[in-house]
């Protein structure tokens, strides 16, 4: 059935190679898309994801990450004393103008963390590139990602420049770090961070939790919840709160799925337009198969194979084109996510878009009576 | 009542009773119904036998198609009885309808219906694949049957780079494909010269006598009666004349 399939669809090669172009056009839009919108998430949530804390701690009512609202310091400690919290550490969202060259600001967003020297930081700069990150807990130390080079036109440690009136410098350089805000995302010392904001009273926006062993997060994480103005989320939790807010808010969910579903539909236009007209074009071939006792399981196999191959090949070439797509879009500071598990769904997507797309000419060969044959 | 018709029995010797391979009885095909009725046959009673070729003949329009197809079981008839591996096969339903005709009938067509896709060899094994879905080895089986039509030089020719005639002979082979008793042609020489369609005609003719296959083919070409057992003259729907062969019959010895 395969080289019957094989045969019928390359003996019209410009048809066949249309068919191939639609289901390749349909996979890069989806793998493109979708993976974009993945990349967006990744990096709405990419400090949250890169803690190692069991629980963050919100104030109640918060809504967003990085504007987060901020609370004092007597709310750290009731949570560093809830039984179950091993350790705890604050952490300080903010923003702050950064001075250009040129003599410019530019806004940029603010991780004030905590640099104490201890085992391991519940929150700490990853993928650094250069520079000396243990320099972090100095004053006016900071550190930001090389994606960031253009606009801060900044591209090395040791720079020396001002934020909101502080001496800075420039002590390590991230890779990879980005916001959904597309705002710079520098990392800084609690202090420093306070103090790009001298009229801030309360010195925290979150708090990071460390669970002892063998406590149950979701007891700590009740026990904090109990706690006035307070509200714990697992690192999951808040992960997925933080893609959902920002996917909600800024409609960019709907706005790669509603691309990606059209790609999806021209694909299936394409294929069942494609796969019908070759259906059309052999039917009295069909028909004759039919009228010497080939079962319609047969034929419909003929173009359920048909469908395979399109789809086959149609990924096969399209999955390359997002590959290249994926390329050609980081250097414009765009993250498309291609995970396997993200190939694997658009490889089976597009193999339900193919048979559904047959089905016109399965129904076609199945409704075909075989006694047609003698109809000249 | 017929309660014995055989199926793949050797071709009889002249002398021999033959073989009735298939039998129509009474059988009829009504059109819509009420004042809208068309009868396309009626009471049409025909005996197919092994070894033998029978011409269907008469004007367009006088139920010759409709005649070979209920015999080849494509369609189902409003009256009478179609008999076939010893019973009535005329009530039974599509789920059991391929598997009778892959095993009785192979159909030769005026248009060939050929994939143009395919090879010779590829045409026929793809016939025999989708009819015994089990076999093993259809392009062996596909290569005899196109050496037996004499095509053993055009195995792997597109049809686009065959005569008519060889097509027909594809065609030919195709049908045979699954081993059926009985061969259905439907005007298989009309879109072929003389001299091919002759050939073509000698070629089923040497089906019947040498292997003891039905050949039943419709035609409007009266030259091809000396090929013919029996000349079945259909007019109006209704069979009106069964004639035996002709004095200048080509004769095969089996």
């Amino acid at each position: 059935m395969w080289t019957l399939a094989r045969k019928l669809l390359l003996h019209d090669r410009l048809r066949f190679a249309v068919a191939i172009a639609g289901v390749s056009v349909s996979v890069m839009l989806v793998l493109v898309q979708v993976g974009l919108y993945f990349g967006f998430m990744e990096t709405a949530s990419s400090i949250i994801d890169a803690s190692t804390a069991d629980i963050w701690v919100d104030k109640k009512g918060n809504e967003s990450f990085e504007n987060a609202t901020t609370f004092d310091e007597r709310a750290f400690y009731k949570v560093v004393s809830v039984p179950g919290v091993a350790h705890a550490e604050p952490v300080l969202m903010t923003w702050a103008q950064f001075k250009l060259a040129d003599g410019g600001d530019l806004g940029v967003q603010v991780v004030g963390i905590d640099t104490t020297p201890r085992r391991h930081s519940l929150l700490a700069p990853w993928n650094v590139i250069a520079g000396d990150v243990r320099r972090l807990a100095g004053p006016g130390a900071i550190m930001f990602d090389t994606s960031d080079y253009p606009k801060l036109k900044v591209d090395r440690v040791g720079h020396v420049t001002e934020m909101a009136g502080v001496r800075t410098e420039v002590v390590a350089l991230t890779s990879g770090i980005r916001s959904f805000t597309t705002s710079p995302v520098f990392f800084a010392d609690l202090r420093t961070a306070r103090s790009f904001l001298p009229q801030l009273t309360e010195p925290m926006t979150h708090v990071l939790v460390e669970v002892e062993p063998g406590v149950a997060v979701a007891d700590v994480q009740a026990r904090i919840n109990a706690l006035p103005y307070l509200t714990a989320y697992t690192t999951a939790q808040l992960s997925t709160r933080v893609r959902t807010y920002w996917s909600k808010r800024t409609g960019v969910g709907a706005g790669f799925f509603t691309t990606a579903v059209l790609g999806i539909i021209v694909g299936f236009v394409v294929v069942g337009q494609i796969l019908y007209s070759g259906t059309l074009q052999y039917i009295r071939e069909y028909g004759t198969l039919k009228a010497m006792g080939a079962k319609n399981s047969a034929v419909v196999q003929v173009i359920l194979s048909q469908a395979m191959i399109s789809a086959g090949l149609g990924f096969a070439v399209g999955a390359p084109l997002a590959m290249a797509m994926r390329a050609s879009l980081k250097g414009a500071n765009l993250t498309v996510a291609l995970t396997p598990e993200l190939y694997t769904v658009t490889a089976a997507i597009t193999a339900v878009m193919c048979a559904l797309a047959a089905l016109l000419s399965i129904v076609k060969v199945l409704r075909l009576d075989p006694a047609s044959v003698f109809k000249n | 009542m017929i309660d014995a018709l055989a199926v793949n029995e050797t071709c009889p010797s002249p002398a021999a009773r033959p073989t009735t391979l298939a039998r129509l009885v009474g059988v009829g095909k009504t059109y819509g119904s009420g004042e809208n009725a068309v009868a396309a046959l009626s009471n049409a009673t025909l005996d197919i036998h092994a070894g033998e070729v029978t011409l269907i003949e008469g004007p367009s329009g006088s139920g010759k198609t409709t005649l070979i197809s209920i015999l080849g079981l494509l369609l189902t008839p409003t009256a009478g009885e179609v008999w076939l591996e010893g019973k009535n096969v005329a009530g039974l339903g599509e789920r059991t309808l391929p598997g009778l005709r892959a095993r009785n009938f192979g159909f030769v067509f005026q248009g060939f219906n050929l994939f143009p896709a395919l090879s010779a060899l590829e045409n026929v094994a793809i016939a025999i694949r989708m009819k015994k879905m089990r076999t093993n080895h259809p392009e062996r089986e596909a290569r005899r049957l196109l050496e037996q039509v004499g095509l053993e030089s055009r195995l792997h020719y597109l049809p686009a780079d065959l005569s008519g005639g060889q097509k027909q002979r594809v065609a030919i082979a195709r049908a045979l494909g699954g081993n059926p008793p009985i061969l259905i042609g439907d005007e298989p020489t009309a879109a072929l010269d003389t001299k091919t369609a002759l050939s073509v005609m000698e070629l089923l003719r040497a089906l019947a006598s040498t292997e003891g296959r039905a050949v039943v083919v419709v035609t409007h070409d009266p030259r091809l009666e000396r090929f013919a057992d029996r000349v079945v003259r259909v007019e109006d729907g209704h069979i009106q004349a069964i004639t035996g062969p002709s004095p200048e019959a080509v004769r095969i010895p089996s």
